[in-house]
């Protein structure tokens, strides 16, 4: 793709909002603040399909309102796949029969954890298996079914409490699952032309893994970590330095695959120790040192083969035992 | 099987029709094809399968133009057209029996949202255990939902339907999708002579399709399927469908109206009744079997009992007027039906709550009783002989020992 459609500095970000006032998000919110910069990426021919979830639930309800200044359509929680399967076929077909004037129109499924990496998780990979070009996927992921009420979902990471996963007199850890990692899953499949992961920072490099996926010819997802202060129990204030910090400990990997390359947009010199990311998040306070120890272990030994991969361009899988 | 001799069908003329021996699945496919639709989605299920595998074959011949979407599951397959009619684009979508169930969640949120989706449900019955035997349980779950739902006798209707379906459902008076409830095998699997569908014929009749506010960038920002308060509009939605059904009657009217100005092929919109004049009984029912339901009426006709047939051809909108005026002067009636609803008043099926609510309101309503056939196991004219029977013994003045009759069932009927 044209380097010149990417956004070089924040001074090349547009002033114009696609998702804009009339939600009712909470204060700090990742998921509704990643949604702006999206929204802003992709610009205005742009149609935005909203799995059920806090993106769907919290960006309406009480005045009938809506923030989205580009079409919106809501789909079932496990339908993400598959919508945009529909609606980007839909244009197509249109298109090809002379029935719609020919144009590029992006179609971004803005799901999250529990809508694309469980339910949905058949429908996405059905959705990456075909060739629509502008079809992007976003796993908005806060790491659990917050809009419910704080339930573990296959991304929430190991010690983490949830309202399913809580800790007590038996159960000392919480959450005992390994974090699902949805951009491998993704990459997995052939036909898939772009794949990344992001956060809230740096936010030009969220903007433009939007810009790339959208431009890449084929289907496409990044998936990106995002704080959320009702769910991981942090201070409003803390959602942008969060997504810093999980950076900085190694705890989030930013990487992309295009066209078949692998590369690691950052590494963490010095690596900081996980804790400096733990300790602001009230989900993990019930943790010990050694708890927090062991999961700087987990991710000591992951990144090597991240390392490896952007060495050699191509994907190791990191979970070898 | 009965012994009496049956009246051969007349021959069409083959000077006048260019027809064509086709199963339902493949005649429902051209129907699909003179619509023109954009998008189609599909997943296999017996018995619906049929006519997927034939839109396909008519895709990769070149026959038509649409985009196909192989899903990876009914869910997906739901959501797909719904996304896409809501997009700007005709679809068309099927299953059958626990395909259906699967993709409930879609299927509702489908009607519950307006999008005219048209749908062709090969019935079957539900597992477990599995069984590719005929019931109408499958339907009948949707029926509650905002879809309409038309039921075909055979292979020449379905098709016809299928036109029809497409022509109402996108009417902006109705805007609500459409499924054509085509009897398992007995339609799907059956070939018979079938006058095509042309596109000649019915480009009038069926107008491009024409979706106000399309989720497209064309149309503005439109917000669809927004999270509402149930305080704000919350039974203002569920009115909007309510009115868009009770519309539909007369859409449903003038397009069978128009259907036969442009093909020349004629039905009754709601309700077909045979011999109902002077009846003193009736078989009430739906679908392929109301064929045999009709030729075993015919025959107990010449016995000299006065018994006629009516056949319901759509379940939603409930044809509520056309039923009460067919049975005003019977004294009894039997409903036939393939479908269970277990625990519910006197044991009896789905279709005998409708035309027993449908009836209600009447000064002198003839006594019901119900006929199930389930499990699949296909009824002979001897079983229909045996309700008729009944239900002649009922209008005669002897009472019934119960309101439900399992009439293929082996062993005690308890």
């Amino acid at each position: 793709m044209s380097e010149t459609l990417l956004f070089n500095n924040i001074k090349k970000i547009p002033p114009e909002d696609y998702y804009t006032a009339g939600h009712r998000t909470c204060a700090g919110c990742g998921p509704a603040l990643a949604y702006r910069l999206v929204a802003k990426a992709a610009g205005p021919n742009t149609i935005f399909i909203g799995p059920t979830g806090c993106m769907y639930v919290a960006n309406a309800h009480q005045f009938l309102t809506s923030p989205y200044a580009v079409p919106w359509y809501h789909t079932q929680l496990g339908g993400g796949g598959a919508a945009a399967i529909g609606t980007a076929a839909a244009l197509k077909a249109l298109m090809d029969k002379g029935k719609r004037k020919m144009e590029d129109v992006n179609v971004i499924v803005f799901g999250g954890d529990g809508a694309m990496a469980d339910i949905g998780l058949s429908g996405l990979s059905m959705g990456l298996s075909y060739n629509y070009k502008r079809l992007l996927y976003i796993v908005y992921d806060n790491e659990s079914y917050a809009n419910t009420g704080i339930q573990a979902s296959s991304t929430t990471p190991w010690g983490a409490t949830t309202t399913f996963t809580p800790e007590g007199r038996v159960n000392r850890i919480g959450n005992e699952r390994l974090k699902k990692n949805m951009a491998l899953i993704a990459a997995a499949h052939p036909g898939v032309k772009y794949v990344a992961t992001a956060t809230l920072h740096p936010p030009l490099d969220l903007m433009n893994k939007v810009v790339k996926g959208l431009n890449a010819g084929g289907p496409s997802l990044v998936h990106v970590l995002l704080p959320c202060p009702k769910g991981w129990f942090s201070e409003p204030s803390d959602t942008v330095q969060l997504g810093k910090l999980a950076v900085e400990t190694g705890m989030w990997a930013l990487w992309e695959y295009s066209d078949g390359n692998f590369k690691l947009n950052y590494k963490p010199n010095p690596r900081k120790h996980v804790k400096e990311y733990l300790k602001l998040q009230g989900r993990f306070s019930h943790l010990d040192p050694e708890d927090f120890d062991k999961i700087d272990k987990m991710v000591e030994e992951e990144w090597p083969y991240w390392e490896e991969s952007n060495k050699r361009g191509k994907i190791v899988l990191p979970y070898e035992k | 099987m009965c012994a009496q001799k049956v009246e051969l069908v007349k021959s069409i003329p083959k000077e006048k029709y260019n027809v064509k021996i086709w199963n339902g699945a493949r005649a429902i496919a051209e129907a699909v094809k003179v619509a023109d639709v954009d998008v189609i989605s599909a997943y296999p299920i017996r018995p619906y399968t049929g006519i997927m595998n034939s839109l396909a074959q008519m895709l990769a011949n070149g026959e038509f133009k649409a985009e196909i979407v192989i899903a990876d599951s009914e869910h997906s397959q739901f959501e797909i057209v719904k996304h896409a009619s809501a997009t700007g684009a005709r679809t068309f979508v099927g299953s059958s029996g626990v395909g259906l169930l699967y993709a409930f969640e879609s299927v509702t949120a489908t009607s519950l949202g307006s999008v005219p989706v048209v749908g062709v449900i090969g019935t079957r019955a539900l597992d477990d255990p599995g069984n590719f035997g005929m019931e109408w349980t499958d339907v009948l779950t949707t029926r509650d939902l905002g879809w309409l739902i038309s039921w075909p006798r055979d292979v020449q209707e379905a098709t016809d339907m299928t036109l029809v379906a497409y022509r109402v459902a996108e009417d902006h008076r109705v805007l609500q999708p459409h499924f054509i409830a085509v009897d398992g095998a007995a339609i799907t699997h059956v070939s018979m002579p079938v006058i095509p569908p042309s596109k000649e014929d019915l480009s009038e009749f069926l107008p491009p399709y024409d979706l106000p506010y399309k989720v497209d960038p064309e149309d503005g920002p439109v917000s669809k399927g927004m999270h509402i308060a149930p305080s704000l509009i919350g039974p203002e939605e569920r009115k909007v469908i309510d009115v868009a059904l009770k519309r539909s009657k007369e859409v449903i009217k003038e397009a069978w109206k128009d259907f036969e100005k442009y093909t020349g092929r004629r039905y009754s919109p709601f309700i077909e009744a045979k011999n109902m004049d002077d009846a003193e009984i009736a078989l009430v029912g739906m679908g392929a079997y109301m064929k045999d339901i009709e030729l075993v009426a015919d025959m107990l006709r010449k016995e000299g009992i006065k018994i006629g047939t009516v056949r319901l051809r759509y379940l939603r909108p409930f044809p509520n007027e056309e039923l009460v005026a067919s049975l005003k002067n019977v004294k009894a009636a039997g409903i036939m039906e393939f479908d269970f609803s277990f625990g519910s008043p006197n044991g009896t099926g789905s279709l005998y709550h409708e035309v027993a609510t449908s009836l209600y309101d009447m000064d002198n309503r003839p006594k019901l009783l119900d006929f199930l056939f389930l499990g699949g196991r296909e009824p002979t004219t001897e079983h229909f002989k045996k309700a008729a029977e009944k239900v002649h013994e009922l209008a005669k003045g002897k009472a019934a020992e119960k309101k439900a009759y399992w009439l293929t069932l082996r062993g005690e009927d308890i």
